[in-house]
């Protein structure tokens, strides 16, 4: 691995705390209350680039389990255990896969930061899912099909990330020229 | 409620476990989990279960916080436990007749399986939620920084990750604040976060977050500015002000996990 500079550390432990605080930012719709957390993932992998946006989201990871109550239903080790807690670890590789796809170019097109973003949520997802299916059958022994398994996890929860996904393209789409200033 | 964050569910105390030095901790925590996937014998449950009474006591934290710790765990706790219940084949000794074939059944096999599937998840969150009750987020960061030094060979940034660890940290509540903020900002000049359906209050959103990431971008350049002028460079060679010292105490706490280990393991072979 290389050096990792000051600057970048920093931007990875804010990225964390933003992270963090988006957790916080809820959209009460019906049936699943969604939070900004997914968002902000992305971003990193956006902003940051593939390896430093990933390494943001584990930090985040990290903290939520030594006892921060920043996941969206607190925190603490517990939270290993939680069937969601899936779509965490999926955070961390899709905030990579993501920020690799669209920082091949320079100035990267709607068109592929979109089609980074959608990759990053079937990442998401698919992540998620299995994980779910892990615990449930194999930690808690409660088993669960396939079929409540995609309804549950997947089509109830999947509009308001959509959307994230086309809101996370246009907020970077602005956000280019000013992170050039930065950098 | 910010500062509630930063603090993490950490009770502040002088007890024995919170004396023990964080790295022992974490370790001794990390033992605590596989042995609990272990065990499998009834007499180890109990066993378990006066080992784990003995830990809370120890830590002197307030009963009311390790429970403050199970609620967010409540619905997962009793799913499991209702699931096993009534599901688990064997010998029935009640149920009950709902239409056609479908009955619900508890069995004796379900109610075993069912309380000692409920007794690991309870164990678990207690035994791992004692180390960051008894454990501050920054003393973890350290604890953790040092156990991951030998990994340094292999190329794992073990200062970076702990520096950027209390960065976040750091950062959290002033980023928090910072949200807010803008937030009233946009509303008084006429944003509106809280009407319309979803896809307009998720539109909403971006007169927010653009305001937030630049603001942040800036921290983190003024942040990174003042580090650098003052010849910041890692972790090499550096001193610390509050080095971490493994006492006796932790000495007696490794050798009493590692026997009662061994009693658990001799058991689950005997029996």
């Amino acid at each position: 691995m290389k050096k990792i500079t000051i600057k970048q550390m920093i931007f990875c432990g804010l990225f964390a705390a933003l992270t963090a605080v988006g957790a916080f930012i809820k959209i009460p719709i019906p049936v699943l209350p969604f939070t900004l957390q997914f968002l902000f993932t992305m971003m990193a992998g956006l902003l940051l680039g593939g390896e430093m946006g990933a390494c943001s989201v584990f930090i985040y990871m990290f903290l939520g389990l030594a006892g921060l109550p920043i996941f969206t239903e607190g925190g603490g080790i517990g939270y290993i255990i939680k069937p969601t807690f899936g779509y965490i670890i999926g955070f961390c590789i899709a905030s990579y896969v993501t920020g690799k796809i669209a920082n091949k170019v320079k100035n990267p097109t709607y068109k592929r930061i979109l089609g980074a973003n959608f990759i990053g949520l079937i990442i998401v997802y698919s992540l998620g899912m299995i994980y779910y299916y892990i615990i449930c059958n194999f930690v808690i022994n409660a088993p669960i099909g396939v079929w409540p398994l995609f309804l549950y996890c997947f089509i109830l929860a999947i509009p308001g990330d959509i959307l994230l996904c086309l809101i996370s393209a246009l907020i970077y789409k602005r956000l280019i020229p000013v992170i050039n200033l930065f950098r | 409620m910010l500062k509630d964050i930063t603090l993490g569910q950490y009770v502040p105390g002088e007890s024995f476990i919170h004396k023990l030095d964080a790295r022992v901790k974490i370790v001794l925590t990390f033992v605590y989990i596989i042995i609990l996937f272990i065990i499998d014998q009834t007499i180890n449950y109990a066993l378990f279960t006066i080992f784990t009474a003995m830990l809370v006591f120890l830590s002197r934290v307030p009963i009311g916080f390790i429970l403050k710790g199970l609620k967010p765990m409540l619905f997962i706790l009793s799913f499991t436990a209702v699931i096993n219940l009534f599901m688990t084949q064997g010998e029935t000794i009640w149920s009950y007749h709902i239409v056609g074939s479908w009955s619900l059944e508890i069995t004796k096999e379900g109610i075993v399986i069912a309380v000692l599937m409920l007794l690991r998840l309870l164990y678990l969150v207690i035994g791992t939620s004692l180390l960051t009750l008894t454990t501050s987020p920054l003393m973890l960061t350290d604890g953790i920084e040092k156990l991951l030094e030998p990994f340094k060979k292999i190329g794992v940034p073990s200062h970076e990750i702990a520096m950027m660890m209390t960065i976040a940290i750091r950062f959290i509540p002033t980023l928090a604040e910072e949200t807010d903020k803008i937030m009233k900002a946009q509303m008084a000049r006429g944003a509106d976060f809280e009407s319309g359906n979803i896809v307009r209050r998720a539109k909403a959103m971006i007169p927010l977050l653009v305001p937030l990431f630049v603001s942040a971008f800036r921290r983190a350049d003024d942040l990174a500015v003042a580090m650098e002028s003052r010849c910041y460079r890692g972790g090499d060679n550096r001193t610390r002000m509050k080095q971490m010292k493994a006492t006796y105490r932790d000495a007696v706490a490794g050798a009493v996990v590692t026997l009662f280990c061994l009693v658990l393991i001799v058991n689950e072979i005997i029996l």
